[in-house]
């Protein structure tokens, strides 16, 4: 069953990669042409919007209630990494999972406590784009998304498949609310907060990260990439592979 | 009799040979511990005034960091076209920049302290990783690992990796496209670096 099923969504991303994943090597540079083109999109976004969103955020909080609010948004991603420990064979961590989601969202008051951790079970998460990872799915070349910034096919099928997985996608399909704004607003505004907060998290990360970059995009993408290989991959693929960090350091590379 | 004394001799050889290429861990990583002490503990956790801190850094970066490897690598296949000048003006405004921004980014550990996880051999004889883990508040702790380089007996750091990314890696990335698409080549890239230093 588990094979039929990897199989299956094997399937359906390498139909979904099309053109993206065959362009590996992106010879005529038209991948890297968008990329560098979004890349730009998204830092004016992040410019007029994200960043004083997130500074606004941060000027009308303390830490108390950002600590709140990202454990709030945590213990949402909690059911995606039970299923996925499952899909990965490690029913011990799903359970854990399991176990954290249900404190944390009872004695944790809707998750904004992590109460679990306090007794010993600490977060572990996991999500389906690492299940893709451990079924030997390729991650695919480095895909600059609109809005959200650096990923790659595996990533992107990886995130929206855990999207199913969270409970505001679930309470908003089976809540019956009056009025279609309701139903928007409870919905959209808290991804959006969801957004701001994540990105307050970064602001002086990404900040240190790109100051005195001559080319951010190009620094993001390597760093990005590099830190994806850290996930791994299925056992036959890793086997005897010497790890990323590990190059030649004194020999003239012809490469990029 | 004779074979079985060349085969030996040959053993020896071969083993003595190994032990003299490879770097001692032990030392590497007390290598690593006295950078990272240096650095951390010596530095941003002591009350000392800021030029004070600076001059510290300085010296620390120029005697432990192997900018001129470092420097190098970067480049890439660039470094092979480069004329021995550029080579030089790169590798100047390479170390000054990577003072400047070092010494702020350090700041990131204050409180925080290096833990040891062993020492792990490279593909290269002369080089090895030593492991290290900051915890972190929250979740699991950040893998940080350090390449020392052993060049006539003397230690230093050429690379860091973070959570799977080589900055080394990452500038030569960033650099190597700079100067592909900069009309000035090399030259471009040393007047922009330049334009950043304070």
């Amino acid at each position: 069953m588990k094979n039929v099923l990897k199989y299956a969504v094997a399937a359906v991303i390498i139909g979904f990669c099309g053109q993206v994943c065959a362009a590996e090597t992106d010879d005529d540079g038209a991948l890297e042409k968008y990329n560098r083109a979004m890349f730009s999109f998204n830092q004016a976004f992040d410019d007029y919007l994200m960043k004083p969103l997130a500074k606004g955020y941060r000027a009308v909080t303390n830490d108390f209630v950002r600590e709140r609010v990202h454990d709030f948004f945590a213990n949402l991603k909690e059911p995606a990494s039970v299923i996925n420990h499952a899909l990965q064979g490690n029913v011990s961590d799903s359970g854990k999972s399991g176990g954290r989601f249900l404190i944390n969202s009872t004695l944790g008051l809707l998750g904004t406590f992590d109460v679990a951790g306090g007794w010993g079970l600490k977060k572990n998460s996991t999500g389906f784009d690492k299940t893709l990872a451990a079924w030997c799915v390729p991650d695919g070349p480095f895909v600059m998304l609109p809005f959200l910034g650096p990923s790659t096919p595996r990533a992107a099928v990886g995130s929206a498949a855990d999207a199913f997985a969270d409970p505001v996608y679930w309470a908003n399909n089976y809540t019956n609310f009056s009025k279609d704004w309701e139903k928007y607003s409870f919905y959209y505004g808290l991804s959006a907060l969801g957004f701001v907060s994540l990105r307050e998290e970064k602001l002086d990360l990404l900040d240190k990260l790109t100051t005195d970059a001559v080319d951010p995009y190009s620094l993001i993408k390597s760093a990005y990439m590099q830190n994806r290989l850290k996930i791994g991959s299925c056992k036959s693929v890793d086997e005897g592979q010497t790890p990323s960090y590990d190059f030649d350091f004194d020999e003239d590379m012809d490469e990029e | 009799m004779k074979k079985l004394f060349a085969v030996l001799s040959a053993f020896v050889w071969l083993f003595s040979f190994q032990a003299n290429a490879a770097v001692d861990s032990e030392a590497a990583e007390n290598f690593i511990k006295k950078v990272t002490n240096q650095g951390i503990e010596e530095l941003i956790n002591s009350n000392v005034s800021a030029d004070e801190k600076k001059a510290r850094f300085t010296k620390l970066f120029n005697e432990d960091l192997d900018l001129d490897s470092i420097g190098k690598f970067v480049l890439g296949r660039y470094w092979k076209t480069a004329t021995p000048q550029q080579r030089t003006d790169f590798i100047n405004v390479y170390r000054k920049l990577n003072i400047q921004t070092w010494s702020a980014r350090f700041d990131e550990f204050k409180g925080k302290h290096f833990e040891f996880k062993g020492v792990e051999n490279s593909k290269s004889p002369d080089q090895v990783f030593v492991n290290t883990q900051v915890p972190m508040e929250e979740g699991a702790p950040a893998v940080v690992k350090w390449r020392v380089k052993e060049t006539n007996g003397r230690m230093k750091v050429v690379d860091i990796i973070i959570e799977n990314v080589s900055l080394a890696q990452t500038a030569r990335s960033e650099y190597t496209a700079y100067i592909k698409n900069s009309p000035e080549g090399i030259n471009g890239l040393i007047k922009n670096l330049k334009s950043r230093l304070k």
